[in-house]
């Protein structure tokens, strides 16, 4: 994602990738900006941030530590985006064992048809 | 055929709105342009000591408001430039004597008397912002890479377009081309990026800005200025001309992809 690699710019200086000053001074401007211009009172974002792990949460299984909120603003458009690292889901036992089931009629199908054939 | 009112302003103090003025008159004004610069920040001023004519003001801003003279008589002519003129500020602390009504009519005045009116605006966003603005059919905002000024920036275009202000451009100051390569300073893709306007030229950290200033002589006449170069480029940007950012130091595609970023008047 784009908002994400501005926050790693490659700097030789650092052997761990650090964002580099200039980035978190963009970040923080554009945070402050969407506060000054929405006239927000002080929190609204992280409350809102709040919120939307709570809801998302509800429904899906996330990484709420991973949750990046960016504000993508440029001359042609204004965009809040919320980036939600969702957790990796693996197929329960039950399912399967009905996949498995569902391969073997397919097999058996095939076989019928050769044999008709 | 009417001029052109052009406010220069910033919000955030000290960003080098003055140096600006002076500087972008001159260049105008070597390119023919009857230029008259003025100074609205009334009780600090500072256009008439950077332009080198501080002692030759006679009359001033609030002489003609409150009618101790007529308009002309309080403009003063640069010897060394003669299409230069300054219109300087006064220095009492009583500032109430300008108003908006008052500083329009002064600027149609002006507009119908010169090519290029460019108006000093103090900091801030008070009265003397307002009375800077009013008159004007453009503005300049100029901005540092700072987190402070920029956002400073910020409120001021969005005040200036809350007012219908339609001709909003930037000029980004002091930049320093060593902490942009090293990620250590705002670059100018990220400053249009956060404010979302025309930029109209970058000016570097130059510290032939010191020796000018120290001497009243301005770095746009001079021959090998780089902040010097830029003014000029920006004078003829406004003049309609196509000029690419100067290459302080950074790729050459770079630099081309920028350029397609400017707008001329």
């Amino acid at each position: 994602m784009k908002f994400l690699s501005t926050l790693f710019e490659y700097n030789p200086r650092h052997s761990t990738a650090q964002p580099s000053s200039k980035a978190v001074a963009k970040e923080r401007l554009k945070l402050a900006l969407t506060y000054d211009r929405g006239g927000l009172a002080h929190g609204t974002i992280e409350q809102l941030r709040e919120e939307i792990i709570e809801l998302i949460a509800k429904h899906l299984a996330i990484h709420e530590e991973d949750i990046v909120i960016d504000f993508d603003r440029t001359i042609d458009h204004d965009k809040m985006i919320a980036s939600v690292p969702l957790q990796v889901t693996t197929r329960p036992r039950a399912e399967a064992a009905n996949a498995e089931a569902d391969k073997n009629t397919r097999r058996r199908r095939r076989r019928g048809r050769r044999a008709a054939n | 055929m009417a001029g052109r009112v052009i406010t220069v302003t910033s919000g955030k103090g000290g960003v080098g709105k003055t140096t600006f003025s002076a500087n972008v008159s001159a260049a105008l004004a070597t390119l023919d342009q009857k230029t008259i610069a003025v100074d609205t920040d009334v009780g600090l001023r500072n256009l008439d000591i950077v332009m080198g004519l501080e002692n030759r003001i006679v009359f001033d801003l609030v002489d003609v408001i409150e009618g101790r003279c007529r308009l002309q008589k309080a403009f003063i002519r640069d010897r060394r430039l003669d299409t230069l003129h300054l219109l300087p500020a006064a220095q009492t602390r009583d500032k109430s004597a300008v108003s908006p009504d008052i500083m329009k009519k002064i600027c149609d005045e002006l507009r119908s008397l010169f090519d290029f009116v460019i108006i000093d605006s103090p900091a801030g966003i008070e009265h003397g912002f307002q009375n800077a603005v009013v008159g004007a059919d453009e503005a300049v905002i100029i901005t540092t890479p700072h987190v402070s000024s920029i956002r400073d920036a910020d409120r001021v275009i969005g005040l200036l377009e809350a007012a219908d202000k339609r001709h909003i451009r930037l000029v980004i100051n002091r930049i320093q081309t060593e902490l942009v390569r090293r990620g250590d300073m705002l670059d100018i893709p990220d400053i249009l990026d956060i404010l979302s306007i025309d930029l109209l030229g970058v000016i570097p950290e130059d510290a032939y800005i010191v020796i000018a200033g120290n001497r009243g002589e301005l770095a746009a006449v001079h021959a090998t200025s780089q902040a010097g170069q830029a003014y000029k480029n920006i004078a003829r940007r406004l003049l309609g001309e196509e000029v690419p950012l100067m290459s302080i130091g950074q790729a050459k595609g770079f630099f081309k992809r920028l350029t397609r970023m400017i707008t001329n008047a």
